[in-house]
């Protein structure tokens, strides 16, 4: 709690008293009560226990007391006795040394009479978590396992997974984690049950990569009789622990269909039960366990779609929220089966932003035949709404309907009529959707451009919205009187025109009107020819230069290149591809279908679930974007969730979707990034869970910035490496293709750097200190494998390539260098093991 | 599995923090929350309940001005994460007798006993609020007045809770000293959208069943209703047996003490609604002429009382003139604009009339706000659904039954 840095930081403000002088009153005022028995002493212990208590609440360090709570704690008096722990309990860590003053009270309570006080005893001696105080911690815990109390043995099992995080080995020592099976089987308290299976599954997940026999614990909880054993008493359990054991019977494998329909019978009453937590945990198992037969499956969603709707519709917004989370991957997957339930997801008014949003691409997502027009005509009572942002939603939902293909006749005249609404939001909105339409629809041309043709550009603002206007009257030329003197008055205004993109259009329009109605627009080309080309912005002046060579050249193949004859687009790029929503899919009722992201791409990899990716070693598949995108130097880390490693891409919706991938790109700023899990989203909108842009990723990027070149400067190597070498995914990858090993080494890594090493972004920030950038790494402790890349600074930039395997449990790294000149590796392999020497000494 | 819960203020003040496991969360996480709940415009009930931080991801439930906020660094099921601090919140507001900042600061031994019990190295323990009144008795007054007069100082029951043990986890195995009573309630919320046209977009009723039970000993109940086939979406409370309600439809159980919600249900597609909302914008040079008509659409036999019509004036509105023959107009702060009416007289029927004028430069009105309508009807539940009747068993002498029903208006929208 308080660490003394926290009170720092925060002015004091005047109601907060400031600290010292309080507390050391605080001091004098227990010490003498300490030893007091006359009548009242307790009373006012606790009115200055309350008073201690308070400070630490506000984040006032008030531990200098310790020595004198310690003393006051000999009293009989529960709440006394509760306070004492939780400042015990706050305190000790920091104090070590006076902790020891606490073990002889606790554990004298530990053999109380009433189990409460013996239950809260071990709990405030387990929560101590002083590593030298451990010894302390076996006895009562043995006791505690065996008490006849079954608080005090509940208590007990978590103790020994505390236990377990401050001393591994005692508790093996100890022999606990038998203790524990043997209860978690024959005790008649289910919660003792719960609290044991709990233990055991968190200590045999840590243990599964150390040792054979702990991966083989962990599969026995997934046996069938135990599995069963749990299920059968389902009912004995309290709310949550019963969202434990559904989690765990969702990783069981069934052996047959009788055993998954016995299990689903038996718990099928659990989808009606008021915890929502509860109820998301059964339709984790039930989904789960129908994976592989396809029939039952959709029996399943036609199943638990009562008991969603009834949570989406019950409880606060927040539960609400989480709920329709879940409830929008079902409807993205089986849009048909929602399609007589749309009533469901329209919105209330009083709904908040986040939960509209949600109920607005469901509603898009199940439109069909049927139930179109209703949800088209919902669709554009929102389209008035007060919220802008909700306004624009929906009429974007109109949009993506019609591009459905379902009642397009109906639809285009619902979004002229948005037109005619003459708000500037919904116009722009409106524009771009009407855009989108004609590429596909391109038989409705005629309507639309009669509407559009009566909308001054002067009323559309938004840079999008203007592209689209502007696209327009290019591609419609013919259809439109006075397109070209609109362009010419855009035109006339370059200087004006901010965005790009906007310039961009404008060169284009001016082309494809010039080809239609040369006379008219013959000065206006010109005019934006020029312009373009002063333009300061690259790729408008490169366009300009393009137009203008190939006008030059031959103006029938400038035709042919700007203006071809299209075909209308039969389907819009999928932003999400399949495999990023199965794998969210696998991960129901976790923190991925809140984020609507898969857990690899926001977790840190220690903190990662069971849902592990294939790591498969030395396969390396690099996206495949990165061949047609230039690397991206993405400055933002918007997207990027607890500034992990992993990135997504923020750019445009790439067709040919993601190559997921266990690896993951490094942060590097000063190279090119290249995402290798990239995902994009359709919109980077308000109330996505995106993070501010100072993430720890950020600023430590920054400081190696700061630094670079610092540490390599004093070993002056004879080889100097380019700081800011870069390199795309593709040219390593053919790079590595072609070349052979130069060097294949063994070196070991200091103990210290081991020790250091739990996450692959640690060397990988190290090495980059050393100018060795990563361009790939992936793998969990303790095997670690990595790509670096180096490039020698001088006129003749030739790269290195290493592939490094590091196994932290043998404190071994083996190498494989790869250099463009040969000739220079020795010198390269040298900086390289120094500098991966040097890793984890400070 | 959380790591640590925070109680803010609705200013961003720190008021209590409780870390949940060895992994200690620095307070910072919640300076962050605050500048990210002002980056979101300040308002904490318009946040996302589920967000990450750098660090950590939150989960935040905000109640009655207190921002609970709860912080894990691993994968956990989020609805467990939102449904704990729910569970929370209702546990504290039973306590302390409503949530607000000072009665936490007054009670934070309270709410430190409370939150260790509920929940042990980051996971759930018990929330049933039965359970817990027996382990740590609430403040209330009786209490501090005994303590007064007896110099007994401890609001702590000697003894551990029975029901721990027992295998009916909500009940203490022997009550003795009840009042031998229970009271059912039917709570009926009914959830309605119009449109500009006056069509009924949508209509439902949210309803809960809720005892009250005061009974001796164990007692067994039956409740049947006698048009269960309205019902939809049944949720029961943990103590509902699940069987006799699949094949008959009767909702049997053993009742925990004291108030709890036995079971929520919804009945949909209705076609009648009390009561009717007309209004009518009108706009042209600037001005716009609002006229809104409240009247009785389908008597339901009882009074229908706390009337009142509420809707957010547009931005784009510079000033508003309302008045209205019935009740009270009152346009706050915010350009919402509420009229209560309490019970429509017999004479006439309420209107409200007025004009808006809008900011310059505009002539017509293009956002039209939603009229939120608020009612109450005591003794009638709309959806129809009646309570067949109440079967005690295993009670030593007849208790006595009472039964109510209620309804309110839940999300009542009028388009325009």
């Amino acid at each position: 709690m308080a660490p003394p840095p926290s009170t720092a930081q925060k002015s004091p403000s005047p109601s907060q008293p400031s600290g010292k002088s309080e507390v050391s009153d605080l001091k004098l005022q227990l010490r003498q009560l300490a030893g007091s028995r006359a009548p009242g002493a307790d009373d006012s212990k606790r009115d200055l226990f309350k008073r201690v208590i308070s400070y630490m609440t506000v984040g006032i360090d008030v531990s200098a007391a310790f020595s004198e709570m310690v003393m006051c704690s000999a009293t009989s008096d529960i709440v006394l006795k509760k306070m004492c722990y939780l400042y015990v309990g706050n305190y000790a860590r920091c104090h070590p040394d006076l902790a020891l003053l606490t073990i002889n009270f606790l554990q004298k309570d530990c053999r109380d009479e009433d189990p409460m006080i013996r239950g809260l005893a071990l709990r405030s001696l387990c929560s101590l978590r002083v590593p030298n105080l451990v010894e302390y911690l076996v006895a009562p815990l043995g006791s505690g396992l065996k008490d006849g109390s079954s608080y005090v043995r509940m208590v007990a099992a978590l103790g020994v997974l505390k236990l377990y995080h401050i001393s591994a080995a005692t508790c093996f020592d100890s022999d606990f984690p038998v203790m524990l099976k043997s209860l978690m089987l024959t005790d008649p308290d289910a919660q003792v049950v719960a609290n044991c299976l709990l233990v055991l599954q968190e200590i045999w997940n840590l243990e599964a990569n150390k040792s054979e026999e702990a991966s083989r614990e962990r599969e026995a909880l997934l046996s069938k009789q135990i599995i069963y054993y749990l299920l059968n008493r389902i009912k004995e359990f309290n709310e949550w622990a019963q969202c434990l054991i559904l989690e765990l019977v969702s990783k069981y494998i069934p052996s047959d269909s009788n055993d998954i329909f016995d299990i689903m019978n038996l718990l099928e009453d659990r989808l009606q039960h008021a915890n929502g937590a509860v109820v998301l945990a059964t339709i984790k198992v039930f989904l789960h366990l129908t994976m592989s037969m396809n029939d039952v499956h959709q029996q399943v969603y036609e199943r638990l779609k009562a008991p969603l709707l009834t949570l989406v519709g019950s409880g606060s917004s927040e539960q609400s929220y989480a709920v329709l989370s879940h409830l929008h991957l079902l409807v993205m997957r089986a849009p048909m089966l929602f399609s007589s339930d749309y009533k469901h997801f329209y919105c209330q008014f009083s709904d908040p932003s986040y939960v509209k949003k949600l109920k607005l691409e469901m509603l898009t997502a199940i439109a069909n035949e049927s139930n179109t027009y209703e949800i088209v005509t919902e669709l554009c009572e929102y389209a008035g709404n007060v919220d802008v942002p909700i306004a624009r939603e929906s009429i974007r939902a109109v949009g993506k309907i019609a591009l459905q293909q379902y009642d397009v006749n109906a639809i285009v005249d619902r979004l002229l009529q948005f037109l005619e609404m003459e708000k500037d939001y919904i116009t722009a909105e409106t524009l771009v959707l009407v855009k989108d339409l004609l590429r596909k629809y391109p038989q409705w041309s005629h309507d639309c451009i009669a509407v559009v043709g009566n909308i001054s550009s002067k009323n559309v603002q938004e840079p999008k919205a203007k592209a689209a206007l502007i696209w327009m009257l290019g591609e419609y030329s013919q259809d439109m009187p006075d397109a070209p003197y609109i362009l010419e008055s855009l035109i006339e205004n370059w200087d004006e025109e901010n965005a790009a993109e906007v310039r961009l259009h404008l060169l284009t329009a001016a082309m494809k009107c010039f080809f239609k109605r040369p006379p008219e627009t013959q000065k206006a080309l010109g005019a934006a020819l020029a312009a373009g080309q002063a333009d300061t912005h690259q790729d408008v002046h490169d366009r300009a230069l393009l137009y203008y060579r190939l006008l030059q050249y031959d103006v029938s193949v400038a035709e042919r290149v700007v203006n071809p004859p299209k075909q209308a687009v039969s389907v819009f790029a999928d932003t999400q591809s399949s495999e990023v929503k199965d794998r969210i899919f696998d991960e129901f009722n976790s923190l991925s279908v809140v984020y609507q992201k898969p857990s690899y791409m926001f977790t840190d990899k220690e903190h990662r679930g069971p849902f592990e990716f294939s790591e498969e070693m030395g396969n390396l598949s690099l996206g495949q974007e990165s061949m047609d995108n230039t690397p991206r130097y993405d400055e933002s880390d918007k997207d990027l969730l607890l500034g992990t490693s992993e990135k997504e891409e923020n750019g445009a919706p790439s067709a040919n979707g993601s190559t997921a991938s266990g690896y993951s790109a490094p942060h590097d700023y000063n190279s090119s990034l290249v995402s290798l899990s990239s995902q994009t989203r359709p919109e980077p909108a308000t109330s996505d869970p995106s993070l501010p842009k100072h993430s720890s990723h950020g600023n430590i990027a920054i400081d190696d910035l700061l630094g670079l070149g610092v540490p390599a400067a004093p070993t002056t190597p004879p080889l100097s490496l380019n700081p800011k070498a870069a390199l795309d995914p593709g040219t390593f990858q053919r790079k590595w293709g072609q070349l052979v090993i130069s060097i294949s080494q063994e070196c070991s890594i200091d103990p210290q750097g081991v020790a250091v090493l739990t996450t692959p972004q640690a060397l990988i920030r190290h090495m980059q200190a050393s100018s060795i950038q990563c361009i790939a790494s992936g793998g969990q402790s303790p095997n670690f494998k990595f790509f670096f890349f180096a490039q020698k600074d001088d006129k003749s930039p030739s790269y290195f390539l290493v592939e490094c395997i590091i196994s932290t449990a043998a404190g071994k790294a083996q190498v494989k260098v790869k250099a463009d000149d040969a000739s220079a590796s020795e010198a390269f392999f040298a900086l390289f093991q120094s500098a991966l020497s040097k890793f984890g000494m400070l | 599995m959380l790591q640590c819960v925070f109680f803010l203020s609705d200013s961003g003040e720190v008021m209590l923090e409780k870390q949940m496991t060895a992994h200690r969360v620095d307070r910072s996480i919640c300076s962050w929350f605050w500048d990210y709940v002002l980056s979101q415009g300040g308002d904490p009930s318009k946040i996302l309940p589920v967000i990450a931080s750098p660090t950590h991801y939150l989960f935040q439930l905000y109640r009655d001005g207190i921002i609970f906020l709860a912080c894990t660094q691993v994968e956990m099921p989020p609805l467990m994460g939102i449904e704990f601090l729910c569970r929370v919140a209702d546990v504290l507001s039973d306590y302390l007798g409503g949530l607000n900042e000072d009665l936490i600061k007054d009670n934070f031994v309270i709410v430190y006993e409370l939150l260790d019990e509920m929940m042990d190295n980051g996971i759930p323990l018990t929330t049933e609020p039965n359970i817990l009144r027996e382990m740590i008795a609430p403040p209330n007054i009786v209490s501090k007045m005994l303590s007064v007069v007896t110099g007994k100082n401890s609001n702590v029951s000697s003894k551990l809770p029975d029901a721990t043990a027992s295998c009916i986890p909500w009940r203490k195995t022997n009550l003795k000293n009840a009042s031998n009573e229970v009271y059912v309630n039917l709570v009926e919320e009914m959830d309605a959208i119009f449109n500009r046209d006056g069509s009924l977009v949508k209509c439902e009723i949210y309803g809960e069943v809720q005892v009250n039970s005061h009974l001796p000993g164990l007692p067994d109940l039956t409740l049947s209703f006698s048009n269960s086939s309205i019902l939809n979406d049944v949720r029961f409370h943990p103590c509902v047996r699940f069987r006799p309600w699949e094949s008959d439809q009767i909702l049997s159980f053993v009742p925990p003490d004291g108030e709890f919600k036995l079971m929520s249900y919804r009945v949909k597609n209705l076609k009648s609604t009390p009561i009717y909302v007309k209004p009518q914008l009108i706009s042209d040079a600037g001005n716009c002429r609002v006229t809104v008509l409240v009247g009785i659409r389908n008597d339901p036999g009882k009074t229908i009382d706390s009337i009142t019509v509420e809707f957010q004036l547009p931005f784009c509105v510079a000033s508003a003139n309302l008045t209205s023959n019935h009740g009270t107009v009152n346009i706050l702060a915010d350009k919402t604009c509420s009229w209560s009416i309490g019970q429509i007289p017999k004479d006439k029927s309420p209107s409200l009339s007025g004009n808006l004028v809008l900011v310059t430069g505009l002539e017509k009105l293009h956002m039209f706000p939603v009229f939120q309508v608020g009612f109450r009807i005591m003794g009638a539940a709309l959806s129809g659904l009646q309570i067949h009747k109440l079967d005690i068993k295993n009670a030593p002498t007849q208790p006595y039954k009472g039964f109510r029903a209620l309804t309110r208006s839940g999300e009542y929208e009028v388009r325009s």
